[in-house]
Formats: C-alpha cells, structure tokens, sequence
C-alpha cells in the first residue's frame, strides 16, 4: 500500500485551487471533471511533484456532517492538516504580505516552531518546522 | 485566542519543559543536518553535551521520535535522492552520502524509496524532456 493522496475539504473548488496554487504554492497534478460541476482535483508540492496529492474535495457542499465538522474545527482554531516548511517565520511574512491570515502567529515550542493560518476555504492549516 | 492555541500552550508547557534537553536534541539534529555524511558518531556526540550515549539516544527519540541513525539515513537518503535527480552518477552519489560500498547504498536506497538508484534517476531523468 501506499499513501498518494490526502484529502482538505473545501467549499469553492476553484477559490481553493486559486488559494493553494497562488498563495501556497502548490502545483495543479489532476483536474478531472466529474457529475455536477464537481472536480477531482489534487495538487503537489512544487520540490515533490511524484508526492502525495492533496485532493480538494467538495465534501462540505455535499455531506452535512463534513461541513459540521469543518464548521467546528475551524471555530476551536484546530487545523485540518499541517505542511511542512524551511522557515515558518520567513513563510508567514511572505504569506501575510499575500494577504493570508494567520490565527497562530509563528510560536517555537519545544524542538518545533508553528503557525496556522486561514485557507479562505473553511480550513486552519499549520506550518510546522522543525527545529 | 483559539481553543488550539491555548492548547498548543498548556500542551507545550508539559512536553517541553526541560530547556536543556531541548537545546541538547536540537544541537544533535543540527549536527546530523551538517555531518550526515559521515558516520555517525554518538560517543562523540554525547561527548559534547556531558551525557552518556544512551541517554543521548533516548533523548533524541523521545524529542524527534526516531533515532539519530535512523534520522541520518533518512537525511542521506533524500541527499541522494537530490543527487541523481541533479545527474549525478550512482557511485558518485553513493560515495557523496556516505556510504561505503554501491551495494549496501542500492539494497537501502531501494528499501526506503521501492526502487533502485539507477531506476530512480532513469525515471526523473526521462521526466524532465
């Protein structure tokens, strides 16, 4: 077995693509159209294109309990899943300079230093680097 | 302030009370980061901190959740994924992250990533045209 795909609900498939890929940086792999408008989208990151995908999905548009639980994490501040980077201070400032918004600002604790910022798409997510 | 937040804090409090420890595992990793070419020396290492190189190891595992080997071999792995990505040859690759013979470098390589060193860079060699 292998791990190729992670999924990040989302609730506007083409705000997020533009979010992800404009913002984080990340890279468009699959975009196929399915029933409905929606899409199977995934990217990859721009340094591990043969990586994992993260797959938008539009759970919360179809699947009430998805988008209760969205609705939640994002209101205790929790993030849905986290990235990895070289620098969380350097990334923050780039990324605020985009306009992103960040609920934890970068904070080292312990032999890691984090931050979360907003996706515009109903989701916290963390930036962790390891110290 | 978020509720993840306030946790991370209180959280963060407990596990990473111990500064010293702390500076000690992210000393050792920082090391490894720069040395992970060579073997790895914990007696040495150890040395350094005034800690025996079992507590060291221990440490090390309890902080970053692997061993300082294990950490090392991921690290000069991933080097020499970089490598041959870049058109380095194999047995240059496997003499630039530390390892003594091509065979015990391809058994490993193929171990971690499920293929060969010449498979690997055949196959991102041939992606970039």
């Amino acid at each position: 077995m292998r791990v190729t795909v992670i999924s990040i609900p989302v609730l506007d498939q083409e705000k997020a693509l533009q979010f992800y890929t404009q913002k984080l940086g990340f890279i468009k792999k699959r975009d196929i159209p399915l029933d409905g408008g929606n899409r199977w989208l995934t990217l990859v990151s721009k340094d591990a294109q043969d990586g994992p995908e993260l797959l938008l999905e539009p759970a919360p548009l179809h699947f009430e309990p998805s988008k209760v639980y969205q609705d939640e994490l994002m209101k205790a501040g929790i993030p849905h899943t986290q990235f990895d980077v070289d620098d969380v201070q350097k990334e923050h400032d780039r990324l605020v300079e985009l306009g992103v918004e960040f609920s934890v600002k970068p904070t080292a604790m312990g032999t890691v230093k984090v931050a979360v910022l907003n996706d515009t798409c109903g989701n916290n997510i963390q930036l962790v680097e390891e110290l | 302030m978020t509720f993840y937040e306030r946790e991370i804090h209180r959280v963060g409090r407990i596990i990473y009370a111990n500064r010293s420890q702390i500076d000690t595992v992210i000393r050792t990793r920082k090391y490894l980061d720069r040395n992970y070419e060579a073997n790895v020396n914990l007696n040495l290492l150890a040395r350094t901190h005034a800690v025996s190189k079992f507590h060291l190891l221990r440490l090390f595992k309890k902080y970053y959740g692997l061993t300082p080997t294990k950490y090392a071999t991921d690290k000069r792995i991933a080097m020499s994924k970089q490598h041959l990505e870049n058109g380095m040859s194999v047995t240059q690759t496997c003499f630039a992250v530390g390892f003594e013979s091509l065979g015990s470098f391809s058994t490993l390589f193929k171990r971690k990533t499920g293929k060969t060193p010449f498979e690997y860079q055949k196959e991102q060699l041939s992606r970039s045209f």
